[in-house]
């Protein structure tokens, strides 16, 4: 690290159709240092990242840039690779119907001869740089069968794959667990060791302190403090991204030992499909009225699988019941009329309708609610919109916002209204607080409470483990799509849980080593 | 920034604002071209206001904005019919048919030509929607189908006598010397458009369009959504086929030919976009007339017919490159380019392409 600047910005200010998100901004980043760049959600991160980056081109915003010494305005993405300025954007932009090496050197010229691809060296380099990055993917699969968080391990690879100076990450763990943080660690380690400036948005504060030599807080557009790695400390942090004093904490909730059981899973699997989903099987647990049951895992482990097939959205043998309903649930419908919710990991595809506005999103689905003879009522929509905008602070300009110009934490929190607005008895969560910032995730933690406080049946699952194990009453541990292990509030720390996870997965690839080693 | 560019920036913000509800009710911007379009045939041929050319023209748009109905819905669902026009033709003759050599009272004949129009369609839907083979090929294939089937059932000759009243009805002038075809048309219309706007059924079907998958995670059964459209849209098709045998008093085989694609065309002008989910009924029913008036007035201003092709099929390709814009700027939210400020934001920023109605 030195004192010499990579990039600096002066005076950037920028508005979306008159309204300001950022209101000059004056950052700066030096060469060769990891820089946090954090805000609560529409602070206006992502949107300086963009203006870095070209996204937002030259002239739709007012300031300047300085690229060490060189006053730069980049005209578009490409322009702005071409000085050696990467970026991994906050939400997955990958092409669906591509192998992962296509995705990793989309954009690369010079692949091949002429206009030809030469797939083999596509690939090789693709595994080198995989095998760098110490990730297990393999370049040939089809993105479309990668799960979200490996779909953005892929968009990270694809930004490294250009050799940036000055590397800007947004948000690149929000769907990353224990392990694969780590590795990116050790990836940003390296990239640092070698002379890279990075810029990295996040809202886990623990990864500032562990990674970042400086961070600037951005509030409502503008910078509010600068602190050097000497002077981290997590509660200045949160008052300055606030302008509140918040812990870090988990709040209190006892789960009550005689109450009904409203969730029983029995024998459940999946008959794994090769690029859809993973194989589970055998898994047995039950959810009381007022308890919050976390299951942890690593990526991929089976968790999501778990969850939609509760949901009636995969199909399972084995038994899911929901207590007072009667007969078991095979479909999304009758997952729906027995009370089951479920809140979906990846926003873009599986979350928002981008053809309707704020409103219509919180709404769809519960229509019947707001509904004499099918007929909408637009007085009781508009209030119950209303209502749980302000119940969960979703910031957008108006109930008739389009919702692609929310920024990422905002859009949770829209998708987070439309599962509570069916009243449901039995939660299914699915990374419930993924890219949300530190006051909006503690509320998010005391609605999880409320609710089973409320008698609501909760199933979480987080990929960050201290986050599942400190939320949840009791925990159910999947490894490889089987359940290997079960403990109480308290029981067990995440070293522990890992160190389980890691003695099943070893037990079972010993078991197919075994198998295999027959077989032949 | 200091205070009074801020205040500038408000301001210049509100006329933007301002200019964007304008510009992003879509239908509105269809109205002033028919209007501004219609104005200019009149400067040069006079004639082309006379009552009796507007009454040729909403006769037409009567008999093809009944099928646009159905084909907006489709859309909105996320699907599309190429078949609308077969199916005109086929329910119009067998309806002339089951009348005319099975003698069947009129009522029962119409009965055997609706039904046979909602089994079209819900071939069409199951086959997309259960088989998961794309609409493009399903409904080119039963376009195909049925001008055989036309041709097998009728000899290729036309139907007729067909009974008196049927001629007689068909020759009923309602209102402004419009006949039941267009008080039909109206109705229908009306009531679609109210459907769309205001109802459970109405915004379920635009969810549908928008994400499929998220549709269905949210409960609504999706694909008896896109059923139910396709069967729509094909009694739509039988009922305007019918409508134009009462108007010519004989089922003739040429019924209902071409009539997809000016259907679609003239939707996809009104803003209904291809892609599912975006669009209204009053949007796509607005495209059929701006299309029709330019070809009227091309006729009457006397452009041959091949210029008129030439004209229509040019519209179409800039209506539905503007929808594309429009999506991309949407959908693409994030990672889209964002205009110069405020007053390119105008230009940018994406209509609502969604009823009012389904905004708040
Ligand atoms: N394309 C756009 N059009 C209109 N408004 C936008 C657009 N992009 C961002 N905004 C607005 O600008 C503000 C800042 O958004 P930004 O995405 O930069 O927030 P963020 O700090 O990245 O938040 P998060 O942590 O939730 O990702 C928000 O109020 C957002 O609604
Ligand atoms: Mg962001």
């Amino acid at each position: 690290m030195s004192d010499e600047t990579a990039i600096r910005t002066i005076g950037i200010a920028k508005s979306f159709a008159g309204v300001p998100a950022l209101r000059g901004v004056d950052f700066s980043v030096r060469r060769g240092e990891i820089h946090a760049l954090l805000g609560q959600n529409g602070a206006g991160k992502s949107t300086l990242v963009k203006i870095l980056n070209g996204v937002h081109r030259a002239g739709s915003y007012k300031g300047s840039i300085l690229l060490g010494d060189k006053d730069v305005s980049f005209r578009s993405p490409l322009a702005a690779r071409a000085e050696g300025v990467g970026y991994v954007p906050q939400e997955i932009e990958v092409l669906e119907q591509l192998s992962v090496a296509e995705n990793v050197f989309a954009g690369h010229t010079g692949l091949g001869r002429g206009v030809l691809l030469n797939r083999r060296l596509l690939n090789k380099r693709t595994e080198a740089l995989f095998a760098e990055l110490g990730l297990a993917i393999n370049p040939r699969s089809l993105v479309a069968m990668l799960t979200a968080a490996q779909r953005h391990l892929v968009m990270i690879a694809r930004a490294l794959s250009m050799r940036p100076k000055v590397l800007m990450l947004d948000e690149p763990t929000a769907s990353l667990s224990g392990a694969e943080v780590d590795q990116l660690f050790a990836v940003l380690r390296r990239l640092k060791a070698q002379g890279t400036t990075m810029i990295y948005i996040t809202h886990r504060l623990p990864e500032v302190m562990a990674i970042c030599d400086r961070a600037t807080i951005l509030r409502d557009g503008r910078v509010v403090a600068e602190i050097d790695r000497a002077d981290f400390n997590e509660e200045r942090i949160i008052y300055a991204m606030s302008g509140q004093k918040l812990q870090r904490l988990y709040p209190h909730h006892a789960a009550p030992t005689q109450s009904e059981v409203l969730l029983s899973v029995r024998d459940l699997s999946v008959e794994g499909r090769i690029g859809v989903h993973r194989r589970i099987s055998g898994i047995n647990f039950e959810v009381r009225a007022g308890e919050i049951l976390g299951l942890v895992g690593l990526l991929g482990s089976g968790r999501t699988e778990i969850l939609h097939a509760i949901y009636g959205r995969i199909p399972c043998s084995g038994n899911v019941k929901v207590a007072n309903h009667d007969g078991p649930i095979r479909s999304i419908s009758d997952a729906r009329r027995a009370g089951i919710a479920l809140l979906t990991e990846d926003r873009k595809r599986d979350g928002l309708l981008f053809n309707l506005p704020v409103g219509g999103n919180i709404t769809i689905g519960n229509l019947e609610k707001f509904a004499h003879h099918q007929l909408v009522s637009r007085t009781n929509e508009s209030k119950a919109v209303v209502q749980a905008m302000r119940a969960l602070n979703v910031k957008a300009r108006s109930p008739q916002a389009s919702v692609a110009h929310l920024s990422g934490g905002n859009q949770q929190k829209l998708l987070f209204a439309r599962v509570l607005m069916n009243g449901p008895r039995v939660l299914l969560l699915d990374e419930p607080t993924k890219g949300v910032d530190a006051a909006t995730r503690h509320e998010i933690y005391r609605l999880i409470t409320e609710l089973a406080d409320k008698g609501v049946a909760l199933v979480i699952v987080a990929s960050e483990l201290e986050e599942v194990i400190g939320l949840s009453d009791r925990c159910v541990v999947v490894a490889d799509g089987r359940q290997v292990d079960e403990f109480q509030r308290g029981e067990r720390d995440e070293e522990q849980v890992l160190r389980i996870i890691a003695a099943a997965q070893a037990e079972l690839t010993g078991q197919t080593a075994l198998r295999t080693g027959v077989a032949t | 920034m200091t205070l009074a560019t801020q205040d500038d920036a408000a301001r210049a913000g509100g006329f933007a604002n301002k200019m964007r509800v304008l510009l992003s009710v879509s239908e509105l911007g269809v109205l002033v071209a028919v209007i501004a379009i219609s104005l200019i045939f009149y400067s040069i041929a006079p004639a082309f206001l006379s009552a009796q050319n507007i009454r040729a023209i909403i006769n037409f748009v009567s008999f093809v904005g009944i099928i646009a109905i159905g084909q907006t819905v489709l859309l909105i669902g996320g699907e599309f019919d190429l078949s609308v026009g077969s199916i005109a033709g086929l329910s119009a003759c067998v309806t002339a048919m089951l009348m005319k050599d099975a003698h069947l009272p009129i009522f029962v004949a119409i009965i055997g030509g609706l039904l046979l129009g909602a089994a079209v369609g819900l071939v069409n839907g199951l086959v997309v929607v259960k088989l998961k083979i794309p609409a493009f090929i399903q409904t080119l294939g039963m376009l195909f189908i049925g001008q055989g089937l036309i041709q097998v059932v009728t000899g290729g000759n036309p139907v007729y006598p067909l009974p008196e009243s049927v001629g007689n009805f068909g020759a009923t002038r309602v209102i402004f010397g419009l006949g039941w075809s267009f008080i039909f048309f109206f109705i229908a219309g009306l009531i679609a458009d109210f459907v769309l706007r205001r109802t459970v059924l109405g915004r379920n079907l635009y969810a549908t369009g928008g994400n499929v998958e998220v549709a269905r995670l949210v409960g609504i059964n999706a694909s008896l959504y896109k059923i139910c459209a396709f069967v729509f849209v094909s009694v739509m098709a039988s009922i305007s086929g019918m409508f134009v045998m009462a108007d010519l008093a004989s089922g003739i085989t040429s019924i209902g030919t071409g009539w997809e694609l000016t259907v679609i065309a003239g939707v996809v002008v009104g803003g209904v976009s291809l892609f599912g989910g975006a669009g209204t009924i009053v949007g796509g029913l607005l495209g059929m007339l701006l299309l029709q008036v330019i070809q009227s007035g091309l006729v009457v201003i006397g452009v041959g017919a091949n210029w008129q092709q030439i004209a229509v099929g040019t519209i179409m390709v800039l209506a539905v490159g503007l929808d594309l814009l429009r999506r991309r700027v949407f959908i693409g939210g994030e990672g889209a380019p964002s205009g110069n400020g405020p007053d390119a934001a105008v230009a940018v920023d994406p209509p609502a392409i969604v009823p009012a109605a389904a905004a708040d």
